[in-house]
């Protein structure tokens, strides 16, 4: 008799929570979906102080708050800072005026790759899919070159964007621009799948899922993915709009065969010369089977005039005289060599467009239990004008379009606080990827909106951009507290101070390597070369993964549930899902990684044996190189006096002496964070 | 409040409640200091031990004899299958035979037999547990992180938040799991929005070697007081850094992190250096995995650590959708033994009763059988059984039912919700008080749910 009773409250919650209807005008009210307003630069006391308009927000909101900012930072913790901000390198040699070395840094290759990383960990990127079949992405590193190149060339972030959406649908000029637009689109099919789903349309609808989700987050900082089974519980999206969206990636193809074991379709991005080395190749190919077909038709000829016979035998080359023998040998095996290691035309994950369709909602995001219409291929409502899309095609363009469109009140903000976050430690909205209503609301609403407006305006240039925060007065305070801004603002929110910022876990590796002379500071490509779609790591297979090499971390394989464990340590996000704020933890096992892994004590000991290259050097002048390379300046008197009690006083073997005090430093917080 | 105030203030705190790097961890000094390691009222239970079931045991062979399921055996049951996540057909009786055991004539089926010949007094079944989907990944956010879908800390995190470590030379939350990870891997102990200092520090119990169950636990070339003298350049170096600045709670976190990894590595040593044993206790434990894997909990136990999670293993292993008789009956032979000799020695040195040791997967199996094969069960979310021993739970007991075929609790039903809400209340711990405030509001791990199911208590 119970069963009824429950059956009948789920219906009814069921019921009452459908009733219960998005009032979209109402929620439109929403701060971060209002239009991107203009604000005039407010009035400060101190006008002296600021460097540029940023600099009269956060000001602004000291002086109301009764706080000093703090005292500019020395010039040479300013230029560390930098350094690593724009390279992720540790600097060397002579200290030089900020906004020149912001100049020279942005120029170099390694600004891209540092940005790179940052960009791909709102990406998700990994070399492999992860979850139970975790298969190697073994051409994700052609969208992560991708990637580096357009924070180099300094791509207008609204291109960026469309391109990563949509390149397959844009114009492309040549084969070259038709590649990278090919490669770009990597962005969509980067994400987690269960390739042995065998429920097909589960796995395409989570799929889509996953494209909804990243996209929403990664660009919009909306959780949209939340609407697939019911409306969203804060945000205006109703289901519809999420299935109306989902129409737009079910019109495209993200995968090759949903047959298990599940393959992601690849688009081809073969050069011309590629492909002429292919077919080179395979012209090569057939005139060696020509010369062997033509040898052997001769031998047989041949045969049938020696055996007195009209009909060859069975098995003719049997009865070849020797010397035909060896020679046929010798043919097939040249053969051999040349089949052997044909050039692969490349191929790059991406999607392309496929049938254009539409979806019903799915009750509850179950797809057996459809609704009756389907939803026409649309924007969200809250932030469009809900029409359906015209036209055949998959609508991606068109969503790309939508979404860097300067009127979408999101896309400037979201992106400009991700730069502000990737500086300044925490975003003016705390909540980098969740601009929602469960999002935290901005620290600095208006300067939020000067920025992204000012971001349009100077063309989206992420360079700018990042010219403008470093160049800033807020960006270049000292760290230092003062007792009344610990008081005023205990958290520094009102950016009272610089924060303090740990290395984060690819400049620290990077960083003992430059300073060991290992480094390999080539760009581009991969270090791992792994089949594609081959299972990489899963419960059961062993690690196939290696980390060896001296590459910047940026290229070591990013393997989904099996993460690199100096990365794993120290707070590499999980590269499943879009994370624009790294955690900053500070736990033992991290003290037991510089204290005794094998990467520290190699790098250590190269940078002992370094120190001791020079025979006629004091322990003084040795020590003040070692702290020259690692802290960027002299030790005082009393660190110096210090450093060579310690060597004379540590081991017998001066090599283990220097060693040691070179981990001591790299051990320390002075050389761990960024004052 | 001056900044040397605070200061003073939080070093007080770690001094008064012993709690040492615990404690001290970079977001959020001042709001989890507020919030004090101090339980809310009398504890029954100091620590906790979650034995994770992994890929989730079938109830209806284990602690939940069902008599008509056998019944009905390869007949389809009289009343309609509940939806699950693949399609299932006909009743599919246990494969194996129950018995009553100890005083409370508690029945066990016969693959927990040693267990429930050690135990059976000590264990409060509940039969009437239940979680939201029939998936994996869902279902063990929830029952690690009390929530289906949002990033939210573990269990253990929240437990040493609320409680702090009692030994600071280990981690406060310890993570056992052979040959890697199971699915959905470190998410299941993750502080999330807690400090880092709380998530779960994990180990491949695969290894038997120390230096490999924990990376980096020993230098290759230094001798002990060589590395204390280079620690303490290093020191000099951190404190000179210090006092030209504003003290900073990530400073000091990183400075005390040291100190616990130098005493780590000869504490860390010792606890999972178990071949020196007596030779009986080796014995009762047994050579496998999981002997090993819960010599090591009570030796970690022993010496404090708040939190302990032991997994079955990688990927999902209790996850029989079919072939269910013999792989049941393979995998609760590896722990059979091991848990009887776990929870009797507990018990003979007195740690029993202040430790709170759950059983349980992420959910249980269908009574019906799952096609093509069937011979093997589904995932069932709608009813299952986790039991609990120690830690002032209520012994030789069994808690609600299972409908008479075992498919879905339908009597007491004890959401994981509820039983998370009561075993931080055996802990001494309010769930709806226990709070952390991240993004502007106060979380908890019960998140608006839970209720403290009384009758578990003993």
């Amino acid at each position: 008799m119970k069963l009824p009773l429950i059956i009948t409250a789920a219906f009814l919650a069921g019921g009452l929570w459908a009733a219960e209807k998005i009032d979209l005008a109402k929620r439109r009210e929403h701060w971060a979906f209002q239009p991107v307003t203009r604000p005039a630069l407010p009035a400060v006391k101190a006008k002296a102080w600021p460097k540029n308009g940023l600099d009269h927000f956060i000001l602004a909101r000291l002086e109301k708050a009764g706080v000093q900012p703090a005292p500019a930072a020395s010039a040479r913790d300013l230029q560390r800072r930098i350094h690593y901000a724009l390279t992720g390198l540790p600097p060397s040699g002579k200290i030089e005026n900020p906004e020149s070395l912001i100049t020279k840094l942005l120029a170099t290759p390694q600004y891209g790759e540092r940005w790179a990383r940052h960009w791909l960990d709102v990406v998700r990127y990994a070399d492999s899919n992860g979850l139970d079949e975790n298969a190697a992405h073994a051409n994700a590193w052609r969208y992560r070159d991708y990637v580096v190149a357009a924070f180099n060339t300094d791509k207008a972030y609204d291109q960026f964007l469309i391109e990563q959406i949509a390149g397959d649908r844009m114009e492309a000029k040549d084969e070259a621009r038709r590649r990278e637009l090919f490669i770009a689109t990597g962005y969509l099919s980067l994400g987690p799948k269960v390739l042995a789903e065998p429920d097909k349309v589960k796995m395409e609808m989570d799929i889509i899922d996953e494209q909804i989700d990243t996209l929403g987050k990664s660009l919009l900082g909306l959780t949209l993915g939340c609407a697939r089974c019911h409306d969203h519980k804060f945000d205006p999206i109703p289901t519809a709009d999420y299935y109306a969206l989902a129409g737009i990636f079910k019109s495209t193809k993200t995968m090759e065969s949903l047959k298990t074991i599940a393959k992601w379709h690849e688009n081809p991005v073969a050069t011309p010369a590629e492909k002429q080395l292919r077919a080179k190749h395979d012209a090569l190919v057939a005139a060696q089977k020509k010369v062997i077909s033509a040898f052997t038709d001769k031998a047989n000829a041949q045969l049938l005039v020696s055996l007195k016979v009209e009909k060859l035998p069975a098995t003719p080359e049997e009865k070849y005289p020797k010397p035909t023998k060896d020679e046929l040998t010798k043919l097939r095996a040249a053969l051999k060599q040349i089949e052997a290691n044909p050039p692969l035309l490349p191929s790059a994950m991406g999607v392309i467009d496929g049938n254009a369709t539409e979806l019903p909602i799915f009750v509850r995001g179950d797809h057996n239990t459809p609704a009756k219409d389907k939803q026409p291929r649309r924007f969200p409502q809250v932030l469009s004008d809900g029409k359906p899309l015209a036209g055949d095609a998959s609508g991606r363009l068109a969503l790309a379009k939508w979404i860097a469109d300067k009127k979408n009140p999101l896309t400037a903000r979201v992106m400009v606080n991700r730069v502000w976050r990737w500086h300044f430690g925490r975003g003016l909205v705390a909540t980098t990827d969740n601009f929602g209503l469960q999002g935290e609301k901005p620290s600095h609403p208006e300067l939020l909106d000067w920025l992204a407006g000012w971001f349009m305006d100077n063309g989206w240039s992420l360079k700018k951009l990042n010219t403008l925060i470093l160049s800033s007065a807020t960006y270049q305070m000292s760290t230092t507290a003062s007792p009344s801004a610990m008081k005023a603002d205990p958290n520094n929110v009102l950016l009272s101070r610089a924060p303090l910022r740990r290395l984060e876990a690819e400049p620290l590796r990077d960083s003992l390597l430059e300073l060991a002379g290992m480094l390999d500071k080539k760009i581009g490509g991969y270090v791992w070369t792994f089949e594609n779609y081959k299972l990489v790591f899963n419960h059961t297979s062993e690690d196939a993964t290696t980390y060896e090499s001296n590459r910047r971390a940026l290229y070591l394989p990013v393997i989904r549930n099996h993460v690199y464990d100096l990365f794993e340590l120290f707070d590499f996000p999980d590269p499943g899902t879009v994370n624009g704020s790294r955690a900053d933890s500070t736990i033992a096992p991290q003290a037991l990684y510089l204290m005794n892994s094998p990467l520290v004590l190699r790098a250590t000991e190269a940078m002992a044996k370094d120190v001791l290259k020079e025979k006629k050097l004091t322990n003084a002048q040795r020590a003040e190189q070692l702290y020259a390379k690692i802290y960027n300046r002299p030790p005082t008197a009393t660190e110096s006096k210090r450093a060579v009690a310690f060597i004379n006083e540590f081991a017998q073997d001066r090599q283990a002496s220097w060693q040691a005090l070179a981990q001591a430093l790299v051990s320390s917080n002075e050389f761990l964070y960024l004052k | 409040m001056a900044s040397h105030q605070l200061i003073t203030s939080r070093r007080d705190f770690l001094k008064r409640t012993g709690t040492g790097f615990g404690m001290l961890a970079l977001a959020g000094m001042s709001k989890s200091a507020q919030s004090a390691p101090v339980p809310h009222f009398a504890p029954k239970a100091k620590r906790v031990v979650h034995l994770f079931m992994n890929g989730g045991p079938s109830q209806v062979d284990t602690f939940d004899p069902k008599p008509m399921l056998t019944q009905w055996h390869g007949k389809p049951l009289p009343v309609k299958n509940f939806r699950t996540e693949r399609h299932t057909g006909h009743a599919m009786g246990s494969p194996y035979k129950f018995k009553r055991y100890g005083q409370s004539g508690l029945p066990v089926s016969e693959i927990f037999a040693k267990t429930a010949a050690a135990a059976a007094d000590d264990l409060c079944v509940i039969r009437s547990m239940q979680a939201e989907v029939p998936n994996h990944e869902p279902s063990l956010m929830l029952m690690n992180c009390g929530d289906g879908q949002l990033p939210r800390p573990s269990f253990g995190s929240w437990v040493n938040y609320g409680l702090g470590t009692e030994n600071a030379n280990l981690p406060g939350f310890v993570v056992m799991c052979p040959g890697g990870y199971p699915i959905v891997a470190t998410r299941n102990w993750r502080s999330a929005f807690l400090p880092g200092a709380y998530q779960g520090t994990h180990l491949d119990t695969k290894h038997t070697d120390v230096t490999k169950l924990i990376a980096n636990i020993r230098n290759s070339r230094l001798k002990a007081d060589q590395q204390r003298r280079l620690l303490d350049l290093t020191q000099a170096l951190n404190a000179k850094h210090l006092k030209e600045r504003a003290a900073d709670p990530a400073l000091e976190a990183r400075i005390q992190s040291f100190e616990l990894a130098f005493r780590m590595q000869s504490e860390a040593a010792d606890v999972f250096e178990i071949k020196n044993e007596p030779k009986h206790v080796l014995d009762s434990y047994g050579s496998g995995t999981h002997g090993r894997q819960l010599l090591m909990t009570r030796r970690l136990l022993e010496r404090g650590v708040r939190f302990v999670q032991v997994w079955s293993g990688n990927g999902q292993p209790w996850d029989n959708h079919n072939g269910l008789a013999g792989t049941h009956r393979k995998l609760a032979g590896e722990w059979d033994q091991p848990l009887a000799a776990f929870l009797t020695d507990l018990r003979q040195r007195g740690l029993l009763e202040s430790t709170l040791v759950l059983w349980g997967g992420e959910f249980g199996r269908t009574p019906v059988a799952e096609y093509p094969a069937l011979n093997g069960r589904d995932h069932n979310h709608y009813g299952f059984t986790c039991w609990l021993a120690g830690g002032g739970t209520r012994g030789g007991y069994a808690h609600g039912a299972t409908d008479e075929f075992g498919f879905r609790a339908v009597k007491d039903v004890v959401h994981v919700h509820d039983l998370h809400a009561t075993m931080l209340h055996l802990l001494g711990l309010d769930h709806e008080k226990l709070t952390y405030r991240h993004a502007g509001r106060d979380f908890r791990l019960t998140d608006v749910h839970g209720h403290v199911v009384k009758e578990l208590v003993g």
